[in-house]
């Protein structure tokens, strides 16, 4: 059955920031300032303090899933020769390249660098080496850790501060991105520290206003929607040091503030569910379906291994600890996220299996299992390809999660 | 097969020198990456053992991790689920692909091995990053020999370095003989040698495999091929499909196979950590890591070129696991940049074989001689 949807109204905060994301690139593609391609969590502050044009394979390929052009995309890619069972973006970006005729406009400019950041998944060093070579443009890699019980104890879920972290894998990091400086400096101009302070210190503001409102958002009752709460990705890994997303994550914590104070959810909450998997960009509507029923989702792990706490006291540690989220260590270490799900007080959780996608596919079983052993909390596992609908129509995914709020009950 | 390479091939499927080693009180670690430098725990008086798993369909591993992930890690899981790999002390993967770095936690998450370690490679090679790995390589052999209770030794370390030299060089004397222009050994057999190979102590394969050269070479070779191929792919090992190649009318005369050649070249040049970590991070046959000024897939490339060159492969027949996120990324490269014919095979498990002969033998009739 039914009930009203009231989300907190990020959407016209989001036209704003786009709007004035897509401003600065454009005035900075008028002064011919350096191109760069980057991926999640790669150090964005690096690309307000070296003035750079900054273009995201993920977030473009995303944009094409909602507008409908990924499919052709897809296939374009698949019929070059690369595997089917591959990372969505990938393909899809492939596609644009190969094909950009068929790609929705604005298309991201040409690159003249791209940095092959491992903070997540190697597929964004394979992928970095594709496009680096369609290009013939110059590479820089970034290789984090992928932690493990023997190189980092308790991490925090949100703010990625940790008890410990190897030191030999901190020390090495910290020296890549040093050279990532380097690189940069060589590319767009020698580096002002007084900017590199002043972003570094944006960044610390906005990533406090981000961890805040994750955990408003886990108030009774869940205040917001999936549907602006997901797209808080793009803040915490693209445009973290920007003005723009300190000035965004101001007001939208100001509003979600409001409305918890007046205990105010996004609808009439029956079921509390945890999300975790790449939201399938097609199908958006798959939040708002859940939260119409009165299912709402006061976390999604996605949107939490996204967020960090930056640290313009030291900076170069806080770019290390981007990578110290749950998707980018061993699955032992799912501690952080059972005593999230404990707190939000969560009844069920939706996880989608990016097809093609090794991270969040093959971590998404042990977790469901963590989560019923040791809260008894049932999952449903949806098979959602973030940029292809045609694994997962719609209608189907709606009748599955029908069930599964049946079987909540 | 032939007689020796029967026995090679026994000892893989049946593990009988694991059993044995195990009945001395060895202590036997599970590799599940071509690129974990395994003189580290061979110097620490145990053994290493690549996992491999051989079920046709992967039923309980589907429910552990997507079917649509590569043969090689599905078959892993499937394996150890079915206590394949009861007998382990521990497991030992590299973060070479998202894949081993899943299939390696996933392992951990369900099998719960007594010990696990994932070496960390740096992708890159250049000064900081060599050091790093030295540093890493090292760290790796301190939380192995604590677990083992065992006392680290650098000479052991050179014995075992000098130990994995003669074994490569004995593998690189077996490829010669198969890019012999009769050759002297067929696919199948060369891959139950390097099967065998790592299933065993190096020093005993090389003691049982080290006459064989010499009684290869009396041999005539085999001459009923039309097309010499370089094998392309990664962690393959279906001697099936191998045995079809070569019944097409194609010889296998070089590889670049995660399994194989990209297992064995290259040696270690000098001693201890650092020299371990030159050679672990210059293997350019599928590892990701490569230079600062050169991308991976060009080394690779590179290497294959080198191969079709020196054993005067016609074409090339690429083994591309539908799941196998490297032939995914690298497969086009190839296809495009080669000067040779390429036979792009989509291998989708279990293998239904006679699908890919009509293929084969078109690809034969299109490109082999006489
Ligand atoms: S979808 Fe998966 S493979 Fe693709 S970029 Fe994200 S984490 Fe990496
Ligand atoms: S290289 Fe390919 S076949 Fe080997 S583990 Fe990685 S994905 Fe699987």
């Amino acid at each position: 059955m039914e009930n009203s949807w009231n989300p907190l109204g990020y959407k016209n905060l989001y036209r704003e920031l786009f709007k004035k994301h897509l401003d600065r690139q454009n005035e900075l593609l008028k002064k011919n300032r350096p191109v760069g391609w980057f991926f999640s969590f790669h150090p964005s502050e690096l690309i307000y303090i070296f003035d750079v044009v900054p273009a995201f394979p993920e977030q473009y390929s995303a944009y094409c899933a909602a507008r409908g052009s990924s499919v052709d995309l897809i296939d374009t890619s698949i019929s070059s020769g690369y595997g089917h069972f591959l990372c969505d973006y990938f393909k899809t970006t492939i596609g644009m390249i190969e094909a950009p005729e068929k790609a929705t406009p604005p298309l991201m400019p040409k690159p003249d660098f791209i940095i092959s950041s491992r903070a997540l998944c190697v597929a964004h060093h394979e992928m970095a080496e594709v496009f680096s070579r369609y290009y013939g443009i110059p590479k820089y890699t970034v290789n984090y850790p992928y932690w493990t019980t023997d190189s980092l104890k308790n991490p925090d879920e949100l703010t990625k501060e940790a008890e410990w972290a190897e030191e030999v894998y901190v020390e090495y990091t910290i020296e890549r991105l040093r050279g990532l400086v380097d690189f940069l400096s060589k590319i767009a101009g020698e580096v002002d520290e007084d900017r590199f302070m002043e972003v570094f210190r944006k960044s610390e503001k906005t990533s406090e206003l981000l961890i805040k409102i994750l955990n408003l958002m886990m108030s009774k009752p869940t205040p917001g929607s999936q549907r602006e709460i997901s797209d808080l990705v793009f803040i915490a890994f693209f445009v973290l040091g920007s003005d723009y997303a300190l000035e965004f994550c101001e007001n939208a914590y100001e509003i979600i503030k409001e409305r918890v104070k007046r205990k105010e959810g996004v609808s009439e909450e029956k079921y509390r569910l945890l999300t975790f998997g790449i939201v399938p960009w097609h199908s958006l509507k798959i939040y708002q379906y859940c939260e119409s029923m009165g299912a709402n989702f006061p976390v999604n792990l996605y949107v939490n291994a996204s967020v960090h706490k930056a640290d313009s006291s030291n900076p170069y540690l806080s770019m290390v600890r981007r990578s110290m989220h749950f998707t980018n260590s061993s699955y032992e270490m799912l501690d952080g996220v059972v005593k999230t799900a404990k707190k939000a007080e969560i009844d069920g959780a939706l996880l989608l299996e990016n097809t093609g996608c090794r991270i969040t596919s093959m971590i998404i079983r042990p977790l469901a299992e963590r989560l019923n052993e040791d809260l008894g909390v049932q999952s449903l596992i949806l098979e959602a390809p973030q940029c292809d609908p045609r694994v997962m129509p719609m209608e189907r995914a709606k009748t599955q999660i029908d069930a599964f709020l049946e079987s909540l009950s | 097969m032939r007689e020796p390479f029967k026995l090679f091939f026994s000892i893989f499927q049946e593990r009988s020198k694991l059993k044995e080693y195990r009945n001395e009180g060895r202590r036997i670690f599970g590799t599940m990456c071509n690129n974990v430098p395994e003189e580290v725990i061979h110097a620490l008086n145990a053994v290493p053992f690549r996992m491999f798993g051989n079920y046709g369909n992967t039923n309980l591993a589907n429910s552990r991790i997507p079917s649509w992930t590569c043969n090689y890690a599905r078959n892993v899981m499937e394996a150890g689920l079915r206590g394949d790999f009861d007998f382990l002390d521990g497991v030992v993967s590299a973060t070479t692909d998202d894949t081993k770095i899943h299939l390696f936690s996933a392992y951990r998450f369900y099998m719960k091995p007594e010990f696990s370690y994932l070496v960390q490679f740096p992708y890159v090679r250049d000064e900081i990053s060599e050091r790093f790995f030295s540093k890493e390589l090292e760290r790796f052999a301190k939380h192995l020999s604590s677990f083992l209770s065992a006392e680290f030794d650098l000479e052991r370390l050179s014995d075992s370095i000098k130990i994995y030299n003669k074994y490569r060089l004995l593998c690189s004397e077996f490829e010669k003989l198969r890019a012999d222009e009769k050759p002297k050994i067929r696919a199948d057999e060369f891959m139950a040698l390097m099967l065998s190979s790592l299933s065993m102590l190096k020093e005993d394969f090389t003691s049982m495999a080290e006459n064989l050269p010499e009684m290869l070479r009396e041999h005539d070779g085999f001459s009923d091929y039309r097309l010499r191929i370089h094998l392309s792919g990664t962690d393959f090992y279906s001697l099936t499909l191998l045995r079809l190649i070569e019944e097409s009318g194609m010889a296998v005369v070089s590889d670049d196979l995660c399994t194989s050649a990209g297992y064995f070249t290259g040696y270690v040049e000098g001693d201890g950590f650092d020299a371990l970590a030159e050679r672990y991070s210059g293997c350019t046959a599928c590892v990701m890591t490569s230079s600062n000024t050169e991308l991976s897939v060009e080394e690779r490339l590179r290497f294959i070129r080198k191969k079709l060159r020196e054993n005067e492969a016609d074409a090339i027949v690429l083994l591309k696991d539908r799941g196998c996120e490297v032939c995914g990324h690298q497969c086009p490269w190839i296809v495009r940049e080669i000067d040779a014919p390429v036979l792009v095979l989509d291998l989708d498990f279990p293998l239904s074989v006679e699908q890919y002969r009509t293929r084969m033998e078109a690809f034969v009739e299109a490109h082999g001689g006489g």
